[in-house]
């Protein structure tokens, strides 16, 4: 109990210190997570919106398909993704494999069955009548699109957050794909895998917090903003 | 100019069950039409499928004297009607926002829609909540709202949903003063309700729906009798 104790203390020492080694996997960590959310998140929101509202073959056969990947682990993304760039591989001239691009490329996988499960629970319980009233006055398909996506952002926006949560986090695919190399593909879970094996728990903790401070952070903003929406 | 829109043999099957079987319905430029029926009777749908917004499993539709395919017609329908549902749904902003919101959809000029949207306020008596978030109105001043938000885009037709359905007193006097202001700026309407005496200065035509079928009745003239009683017997006489 006791080297927990003085492991967390190094670890907030390490945070506080501003320690390079550490702010940089932080760096790497948020800029490839961030990167891939971005990327995926207008693409999905559409594909949820069309599954929801939409009227055409396969749908139900591609919501259960969204439903099931959410249940793929991220170790087989980064399995299938790591065959594909691989040298021999199909897509391996594109020279991707142990580089920030693969790992962005295994998130985005990663995160759009989350986004598009997620975000079509919220629009399908979302009222057909915003769409009903876009549409009588005037709006084009995309404009009340929008209006829809808008009148339903705080399920979109736990959605995107839900999956941002789950990427930053992930060390399976991230592993595979990037290689955990300093200064370029180590990001905080690969890192924390490392250094506890090294058994350096300070850095591993330090890690951890940051990751745990983010969640918090992403729930509170999400919490507030609904709260703002509940008492409007 | 678009002047008349003629639907025939329309039918709406939810599951096993026949909710709509429409021989003829038409709607006409300057004339108001009132659809009376039991709750369930297929109102709504009705006028949901007149507005553009519900497929039918079967319909003619003849705008103009134009023969349209239910594809041609969809978009044609939905940009000749404005339907405003029976609890008008406000978008998360304000009052203001609401009302522009038709013309900011036609992607008219900011200062235009400014000065419609002003006048609209105005016209709708909204102007002390024109910055109010629209969700937190009353029943009566969402209704208000609402048909200030579908005037503004001027509908060629109006279908409204038992406007005044769920409304106190002075809310619902209010609704019929815009509905009758609507009427002497010619606005062509198709009401469905359940009140129809309220609306006996302004109708053109009646119909009462029952199992799905539309029935034309007798526009009673408006006297101090149980003037909604007098529409009963009319439409049972006819139906016998």
């Amino acid at each position: 109990m006791h080297d927990v104790f003085v492991a967390t203390k190094d670890a907030l020492g390490l945070l506080l210190s501003g320690n390079p080694g550490i702010w940089e996997i932080i760096g790497i960590s948020f800029g490839v997570s961030l990167q891939a959310i971005l990327y995926v998140t207008p693409f999905s929101l559409v594909v949820a919106f069309l599954l929801a509202y939409g009227d055409f073959k396969g749908q139900r056969f591609l919501i259960s398909l969204m439903h099931t990947l959410l249940a793929v682990p991220a170790v087989v993304v980064g399995l299938t993704l790591y065959i594909l760039l691989s040298r021999n591989g199909p897509l391996g001239d594109l020279k991707l494999l142990f580089t920030q691009t693969a790992m962005i490329i295994g998130q985005m996988l990663l995160a759009i069955p989350i986004v598009i499960a997620m975000a079509h629970s919220a629009l399908k319980n979302s009222d057909k009548i915003v769409w009903e009233t876009a549409k009588t006055l005037g709006a084009s398909h995309t404009r009340a699109m929008l209006t829809v996506m808008f009148e339903a952002r705080f399920g979109l926006f736990a959605a995107v957050i839900a999956a941002f949560g789950r990427i930053i986090a992930e060390v399976g695919c991230s592993m595979m794909v990037g290689g955990n190399i300093l200064h370029h593909t180590r990001n905080i879970p690969t890192a924390i895998a490392l250094e506890t094996r090294k058994g350096e728990f300070a850095q591993g903790i330090a890690l951890g917090l940051v990751l745990l401070i983010l969640a918090l952070g992403l729930n509170m903003i999400l919490s507030s903003a609904r709260h703002r929406f509940e008492t409007a | 100019m678009t002047d008349e829109i003629c639907f025939e043999n329309v039918e709406k099957i939810y599951g096993d069950r026949v909710l709509l079987s429409v021989e003829a319905f038409s709607m006409s430029a300057g004339e108001c039409t009132l659809i009376t029926g039991d709750n369930g009777a297929g109102k709504t749908s009705l006028l949901k499928i007149v507005s553009g917004l519900l497929k039918p499993q079967k319909a003619t539709v003849t705008i103009d004297g134009n023969p349209l395919s239910w594809l041609k017609a969809r978009p044609r329908l939905q940009s000749l009607v404005v339907y405003l549902h029976q609890s008008p749904y406000m978008f998360d902003t304000n009052v203001y926002d609401n009302v522009a919101y038709g013309l900011r959809a036609a992607k008219l000029p900011d200062a235009q829609i400014d000065e419609m949207v002003w006048e609209s306020l105005h016209w709708g008596k909204l102007d002390h909540l024109t910055h109010r978030n629209a969700r937190v109105l009353s029943g009566g001043e969402k209704q208000r709202v609402a048909l200030t938000r579908a005037r503004i885009t001027k509908p060629r037709f109006l279908a409204l949903d038992e406007p005044t359905t769920s409304m106190d007193r002075k809310s619902r006097h209010q609704t019929y003063e815009l509905i009758q202001q609507l009427r002497q700026e010619n606005m062509s309407i198709v009401i469905s309700t359940h009140d129809i005496e309220p609306f006996l200065d302004i109708v053109s035509h009646h119909h009462f729906l029952e199992a799905g079928h539309l029935h034309p009745i007798d526009v009673p003239m408006r006297s101090t009798d149980n003037t909604s009683r007098a529409v009963v017997t009319t439409f049972h006489r006819h139906g016998s």
